[in-house]
């Protein structure tokens, strides 16, 4: 009876329009890759629920030497937006994305920045107020160490969110402003933090030069042994150098990084006389229940050990 | 001027003088080492040895984090592992020495790559695992002398049953069962040597200073004590000179490369000046002795 | 003192070869204390595997090898695995010869460096201890693993095709040093290409045709129509063998 089959048939339609919604819902998520823990971070602070991200180089990872698997083509293939730091920070990614075939639109988080050059190698690191802007040398890729620039990527991170989901842009507007609000504390924290250290004991050592940023910002000058990338080695005779400029600028510390080979930063510290601070990061978040898990506690865990080895007595 | 440039570094730096010291005990073993390595044309052992302990130190990792006695200690043991492996089956089957070692350093390296990858973290496990000359603390000098005392006297006590066994190892095998023995041990004391290397000066500086000095060695004499005592030689002298290198202003050589190149140097030299088979002596023939 | 056993070698049903397939096939015999033996036999006949097995570098497919207890026993294979690049000298390599007295790891007694250069001397290479091995030529090399033998001071002296390609007037010296092993009542046993030379100086003989053709005095073994025999054999081996069905005779 033609009733009947049309009943059946709006049953079925109804049915199947019914699931239309939940696949919707299920497929809502918006896939976002980020090259590494700390680009993830910000992404989920402003994504939140909207964003299903993966991170390509994980926690305590080092994205200057890291080989991407096919598990992150897999990803990179499917998503639908990548986003990277850029200034030649990940010298991988480009290849990885070409390789994946992906159709992602690539956002770069260090839009809008002003990059610091690396300085040339016989530059004298002494002198607090000489830096960046030397002639030879490439751009120092690591711009997040300074909170303002941090809220730059949070910015772009944003804006690239929005047109890639402009359904959520409330939603990323939102969490966005709250989470700058955040790095605005942050940033008061460190200031006055530095303050607090006395004027001549603004200076340590790290194995890695990647604090370039921080120092501009906030006057605590870094020195390190080794160039820009992990895979630099030390000459003897920067080592030298190195030892000779803390005896007679009574450098007080001298710190680790989660990333980096300890061993010659110790040697330093042991015949220079400073003392090894404790462990800062730069290039990677901790683990999850680490003392750096997120952004805002990296950069608040940086500036607890920076103060807490500068401000005591010397070594 | 001169004291400035050769000793003054070494008067003024800690880390200059245990540098020295840590290069000198290498080449004491790692002389002898690399000449019967060299002999037995072993000589790539030593790249695939730094690819082979992977998975041993990834083990020390996931057992122990970045503990570094762990994790060399985890090196060492799959050193051994895969050196005694190799060893073993270019005994028993046809398989010879260098696809031996070839096969299993490669099972071992994957292996190694796998264990990291699992753990989740992209942590570049070779940067941690291998030492800096500039960077010697006590314990790891102490490890080099060790090793190299330990090394000597072994090499000593076996000397004849190796150099038979590199000769002749059929007469060998037909005076004594100790060949296979004699074998793997000096085995051992390649792995030991390798990888006390790795972790106190790094994968290049270890093995080049193994078989570079030894390579320069062998044109200059065909006896081998004598080549054992030069190679030693050569290696204190490559060390010197690089670490002068990697100092003086003007270069900005990183150490362990310079002293390799001082190595490399000093190898490619006696290719040329050598009196054994030298280049120059080919062009250059002098007149024969009388009958 | 014992006396010594009267055979240095015993074989029973002895069967050696590769992969099964047997170059050398239900062998039996001995070998006498104090003998001198030739093997001889036509290309792939197993004479060199029939050494091997009895120096002990082959295990037998099938039967035993049975050398005299306490026998000192050394070997001379066809062409050794020597490294003649390696950087050592002739008085080296013939100091080898004792090293297996002293065990490998003992002190060699006083008086050794005198007995090194008298083998040296013994085989023809005075001069020579500081030639370095490689600048030998074959016959040289060949006297000096002579006189490294001659150190060995052993009671069983395998030889195996000891003057092939090695010139008359070595032949001759190294014959010499043979039969004078042989008036020292050591055992030796010789494979040989060159029947003549077995007929002078060989007093017996094993015709070997993958198994024996003839074994006994040279003279009674040299026939004609035994070597004849011996050269009707097939040389390769049969790829599509049936297992052997014979037993121990």
């Amino acid at each position: 009876m033609p009733n009947r089959r049309a009943l059946l048939g709006a049953l079925a339609a109804g049915l199947i329009l019914a699931q239309a919604p939940m696949a919707a819902t299920a497929q809502d998520k918006l896939p976002v890759v980020a090259s590494f823990s700390i680009l993830g971070d910000f992404v989920k602070e402003v994504g939140g629920d909207r964003v299903a991200l993966t991170t390509l180089v994980g926690a305590n990872g080092d994205a200057h030497v890291y080989s991407p698997t096919p598990a992150d083509a897999k990803a990179m293939a499917g998503a639908k937006l990548v986003v990277v730091n850029g200034l030649k920070f990940e010298g991988w990614i480009t290849r990885l994305i070409k390789s994946s075939g992906t159709k992602a639109t690539v956002a770069t988080a260090t839009t809008g920045i002003t990059p610091l050059r690396n300085e040339a190698d016989d530059h004298d690191h002494g002198k607090k107020d000489k830096h960046g802007h030397n002639h030879a040398g490439q751009d120092d890729p690591h711009a997040w160490q300074s909170v303002a620039n941090a809220r730059i990527y949070v910015a772009n991170i944003r804006d690239a969110l929005v047109k890639a989901d402009p359904a959520g842009q409330a939603s990323y507007e939102a969490n966005a402003t709250r989470y700058l609000a955040q790095l605005d504390a942050v940033e008061a924290e460190i200031r006055a933090a530095v303050a607090r250290i006395p004027a001549d004991r603004r200076k340590a050592i790290t194995s890695h030069d990647a604090f370039g940023y921080f120092v501009k910002a906030y006057g605590v000058e870094f020195v390190s042994p080794q160039g820009v990338s992990t895979e630099a080695e030390a000459s003897a005779r920067d080592v030298g150098r190195i030892i000779r400029q803390i005896k007679a600028e009574k450098i007080p510390a001298v710190f680790l990084e989660n990333v980096t080979n300890p061993r010659l930063v110790e040697r330093i510290a042991k015949e220079s006389g400073a003392k090894v601070g404790g462990r800062i990061f730069s290039d990677a978040l901790s683990d999850a229940d680490g003392p750096a898990g997120t952004y805002i506690a990296m950069m608040k865990h940086n500036i607890s050990q920076i103060e807490k080895a500068l401000a005591a007595g010397p070594a | 001027m001169l004291y400035d440039l050769f000793i003054g570094p070494f008067a003024e730096f800690d880390f200059m003088r245990r540098a020295l010291v840590g290069v000198v005990a290498l080449s004491v073993s790692g002389g002898a080492i690399g000449v019967f390595l060299m002999l037995r044309r072993m000589s790539l052992t030593g790249d695939a040895m730094a690819h082979a302990i992977l998975p041993g130190a990834a083990i020390g990792y996931l057992v122990a984090g970045f503990s570094l006695p762990a994790m060399t200690l985890g090196g060492l043991a799959a050193g051994f592992a895969v050196a005694l492996a190799a060893g073993a089956v270019a005994r028993v089957t046809v398989i010879k020495e260098d696809a031996s070692l070839a096969a299993f350093y490669l099972i071992s390296l994957a292996l190694g790559v796998t264990i990291v990858s699992l753990r989740g973290s992209a942590v570049d496990l070779f940067h941690v695992l291998f030492g800096n000359v500039l960077a010697l603390d006590d314990d790891v000098l102490i490890l080099l002398s060790g090793v190299a005392t330990v090394s000597l006297m072994t090499l000593a006590a076996l000397y004849r049953p190796l150099v038979m066994e590199c000769v002749d190892p059929g007469f060998l095998r037909s005076v004594s069962r100790s060949g296979g023995l004699v074998h793997l041990t000096f085995l051992g004391l390649v792995v030991l040597n390798l990888v006390a290397g790795f972790h106190a000066l790094g994968t290049l500086l270890a093995v080049g200073l193994m078989m570079l000095p030894a390579a320069a060695a062998r044109f200059w004499t065909a006896d081998i004590t004598r080549l054992i005592l030069l190679a030693s030689g050569f290696g204190m002298v490559s060390g010197y000179a690089g670490l002068v290198m990697s100092y003086s202003a003007g270069s900005n050589l990183p150490a362990g490369p310079a002293i390799i190149l001082a190595a490399g140097a000093l190898y490619l030299g006696s290719l040329l000046l050598g009196t054994q088979g030298g280049l120059a002596r080919r062009l250059l023939p002098r007149r024969h002795l009388r009958a | 003192m014992v006396a010594a056993p009267l055979s240095a070698i015993r074989l029973t049903d002895l069967t050696l070869g590769y992969d099964r397939h047997p170059a050398v096939h239900h062998l039996s015999g001995e070998i006498a204390t104090g003998s001198l033996t030739a093997i001889v036999g036509p290309n792939g006949a197993g004479k060199s595997t029939l050494l091997k097995g009895i120096a002990g570098a082959l295990s037998p497919l099938d039967g035993d090898i049975a050398v005299a207890r306490g026998r000192r026993l050394a070997y001379l294979p066809q062409q050794a695995e020597l490294d003649r690049s390696f950087p050592i000298h002739v008085y080296d390599l013939v100091a080898m010869g004792l090293w297996n007295r002293a065990g490998i790891f003992g002190r060699i007694g006083g008086g050794a460096a005198a007995k090194i250069e008298a083998a040296i001397a013994a085989v023809g290479l005075a001069g020579f201890e500081r030639r370095p091995i490689g600048a030998l030529s074959g016959g040289q090399m060949q006297r000096a693993l002579f006189a490294r033998l001659l150190l060995q001071d052993a009671d069983i002296i395998l030889l195996d095709e000891p003057f092939t390609a090695i010139d008359a007037r070595t032949t001759a010296d190294l014959l010499a040093l043979v039969q004078r092993w042989h008036g020292e009542s050591r055992t030796v046993v010789a494979v040989l290409h060159d029947i003549e030379t077995v007929r002078r100086a060989f007093p017996q003989t094993l015709l070997l045709a993958r198994e024996t053709v003839a074994w006994g005095e040279t003279g009674e073994v040299l026939t004609v129509a035994n070597l004849l025999k011996a050269r009707r054999m097939v040389e390769a081996f049969d790829s599509h063998a049936a297992p052997c069905e014979r037993d121990a005779a």
